[in-house]
Parts: C-alpha cells; structure tokens; sequence
C-alpha cells in the first residue's frame, strides 16, 4: 500500500495524464464517425496481421518438427540400402547371402556456417562428439557428398568442404568404373576437377560421377557430379576432367554425417601394415 | 487569491462561449477546407491559469475545457485530447522557460507580468503542440500527415494572433 501510495505521489501526474488521454480517445473513437471507421479499420488490419503472423509462426515450428522427422526417415532408408550394409557373402548361393550387416550410419546435422569464397572452405555442424561425431567422417546431404569432418567439440564439429585445395576424394565414372582422385582448383563453387582418369579410359560429357567406395568415408555409389568436359591439356596420359557438382554448396542447410562401422578394424590393419 | 479563482472561473465560460459560439462559426463559414484555417482561442485560458496551480488541477481543467469546447464542436474527445496533452506539458515549459531569478510571487504568465519574449516563447510553445495533437487527432491517421501539417500551421498563426489580441486587451500591465 506504501509502496502504491509512493508511486502515485512520483508518477501522479504521469497516471493522470495517461488516464485522461486514454478516456479522450476512447470517446474519440466512439463517438466520432470519421476516427472510429478508421480505428475499426486499422484495429482489423492490425489483427489480421498478428493473426498472420502468429499462423507462420505455428507453421515454422510444425516445419521444424516435420523435418526433424523427416531426416529420421531419410536415415533409416539410407541405412537399408545395400551400400550401407557390409555383406558377409562368399558364395552366391548359400544363405550367407543374406547375412548382411550395418556399415554405415548416419547422424543428421544442421550446417550453422559455410564459405564458398577462397580456396579453403570449412562449414560447421550443430552435431559434435556428444551426438557421436568423430573427425574423419564423410558428410553428405540430400544431394551428394559435402566435405570430410575435421575437428569436433562436444556440441559442433568442423568440416572441410569439399571446396578446400587439400581436398582429395576417390570418385569413380559410374558408366565404366575407372577411378580417380576429385580435387578443386578454388574457382568455380560448382566445378571440380577429376584427375588421374587413364587415357584408355572411354570418357562422355554427361557421365556421372559417383563415390568410389575405396575411402571408407562414403559408401559407394553416391552421386557426385556430372561430367562437364574434358581435354588432354598438360600432355600427360590422363584426362583433365571438369565435373559440374550436383549439390550447391553454396544454399547448403541439411547433412548427414556418415560414421563407419568397422573403422576400427580399417585402423588395426592400417597400423599392422605400418609397423 | 479568491480574486483569482473567480476571474479563471470566468475566463473558462467565456472562453468556451466565445469559441463555440463565436469562433466555430467563423472557421466553419468563411474558409471551409480549403485554407485550413481555425481560430482556436480557448487554451488560453490554460495558458492564463495562476502559475502555482498544481499540475494535478492543471490537467483535470484542462480535460474539462477540452470536453466542454468538445460539446460544440460536437467531437467527443479530440479537444480534450489535444489540451490535455498541452496542460501537461505546461508545467514542463515553465520550468524549462523559467527566468534566471524565478518566477516572481504572484507573478500572472502574461506579456505584462513577465516579458514579451517569455510570453511568446511559452505561448507559442504549447499552442504548436496543442494545435499539432488536436489535427493528429482530427484526422486520425499518419497518411493525412500533410494536411496536418498545413492546418496546424495556419491555424497556428491565426490562433496567436487571436491570442495576443487577446492578452492585450485583457490582461493590461498591473
């Protein structure tokens, strides 16, 4: 009671003031034809308008819910394929050709910052080691092959992107296997180059470009790019390919990390063959 | 003091009076529209109210003054809005219009009583936002801004015409 009593005798006047004016408005826009059609009008606009915003505002977080779903979804398909899954088959016709078992997982991950300026790009991850994110993952997104991990903390990990001038990544010309090594000359975000193609090798503009496999970091047969064009420039006995990328690095949003279920053993024969 | 308290009881009928009955029908006869022009003669008795009234008083005179122009002019509200608006403000001019020695005791807010210059400054002050809040009011929207502008200023200049006219006449030097 005190404290209200202090108030009115500090800001009295103010109260006063500010009740008097709303109490002359109000008679205004009640009393007056012309201000009330104005204040009924703006008055619906403005609800219309908080009404709007308010709807795309539900809608965003049921968006949000929607594609968390729906990665999960998109997870649980990639995992069934059969480049996901290690296949234990020695013979075609024993049983053992079912027996498959998971080499490939993924973990969804949201991109929270990317460059595609430079000749050395890196993009960050909302996932680190808490969700399972160790360095030296492939990641990838909806629509082909985005960098290698290279660092995590326990909330965000950083990526190479593709985009990098160390970037080294075995691809492979679907149409007739011949493999070679995908790396970026830093010019153009939708370009990279395909190096160590053989000469011998029958080369088509239009050729897809795919994941050899041979990395452990991707499974096998994920789209890369498309051949652009090629030339024997240089002299060498290899082909200097241009392979225009399927995704756009530079509108990236969605990723999956891909995590190697047998990367220990690629590491035990790594060292046993070291030593 | 009693003194005092009947002249501004007069001065308010008067006033009233004299701007519903009188000044209205100038504005609305001669110049329609088109040139903008009111007379608006009755913050002055807002303007002339004793220079120690309370600021509580000053505000509940100010919104009946604007409520009872509001009668005649048949607009519920939009006087009293805009003179509530300059009574409050009243007291912040005064203070920050103040001489360098105060204000005198007893001392009226006229030309006569304090000095041409102070009355002009302290009158035009409060007639420019009561006239700007009252045609902001009156048309009732931001898209009309020019219209506001235009009519508070040609009002502005007919009103302290119409002002100093009258402190002159009736407000002589003691």
């Amino acid at each position: 009671m005190r404290g209200l009593l202090q108030l009115f005798a500090a800001y009295g006047n103010f109260l006063l003031f500010g009740f008097l004016e709303l109490l002359a408005l109000i008679l205004v826009v009640s009393f007056n034809q012309r201000q009330g059609a104005i204040w009924d009008n703006s008055w619906g606009m403005a609800t219309a308008m908080f009404d709007q915003s308010a709807d795309w505002l539900g809608e965003q977080w049921a968006l949000r819910d929607e594609m968390i779903k729906l990665q999960g979804e998109n997870i649980r398909l990639m995992e069934q394929l059969d480049n996901a899954r290690y296949s234990n088959a020695v013979r075609q016709d024993t049983f053992l050709r079912d027996s498959t078992e998971q080499l490939f997982t993924y973990i969804p991950a949201n991109v929270i910052s990317n460059s595609t300026i430079g000749t050395a790009n890196y993009l960050r991850l909302d996932k680190g080691s808490n969700h399972g994110v160790r360095p030296n993952m492939g990641v990838i997104s909806s629509d082909g092959i985005v960098g290698v991990v290279r660092a995590v903390t326990p909330h965000y990990s950083q990526v190479m992107s593709l985009l990098h001038r160390e970037t080294r990544i075995k691809a492979a010309l679907s149409r007739s296997g011949y493999f070679g090594t995908l790396t970026w000359n830093g010019k153009n975000a939708r370009l990279m180059q395909l190096e160590a193609i053989p000469k011998h090798a029958v080369v088509a503009e239009g050729d897809t470009v795919v994941t050899s496999g041979y990395s452990q970091l991707f499974p096998q047969g994920l789209a890369v790019g498309t051949v652009k064009s090629f030339d024997f420039s240089g002299g060498g006995n290899f082909y200097n390919i241009q392979v225009m990328l399927r995704n756009d690095l530079n509108k990236l949003r969605y990723v999956y990390v891909i995590e190697n279920e047998m990367w220990k053993e690629h590491k035990e024969l790594d060292e046993a063959v070291n030593e | 003091m009693n003194n005092t308290v009947i002249w501004n009881i007069i001065r308010f009928f008067v006033l009233v009076a004299l701007q519903g009955l009188f000044l209205k029908r100038i504005s609305d006869g001669w110049v329609t529209g088109s040139l903008y022009i009111n007379i608006f003669l009755y913050p002055l008795f807002i303007l002339l109210l004793p220079l120690q009234t309370p600021r509580t008083g000053v505000l509940l005179l100010s919104f009946l003054m604007g409520i009872s122009v509001d009668l005649f002019y048949d607009s519920p509200g939009v006087h009293a809005a805009a003179l509530t608006a300059m009574g409050y403000a009243r007291s912040l001019f005064l203070s920050l219009y103040e001489p360098r020695e105060g204000y005198k005791l007893n001392a009226r807010p006229t030309p006569g009583d304090l000095s041409m210059n102070w009355f002009l400054k302290y009158s035009a002050s409060l007639m420019g936002l009561h006239l700007l809040v009252y045609f902001s009011v009156d048309a009732f929207s931001p898209i009309y801004i020019l219209g506001i502008l235009l009519r508070t200023f040609f009002t502005f200049v007919s009103s302290m015409a119409a002002i100093l006219i009258f402190v002159f006449i009736f407000m002589p030097k003691r």
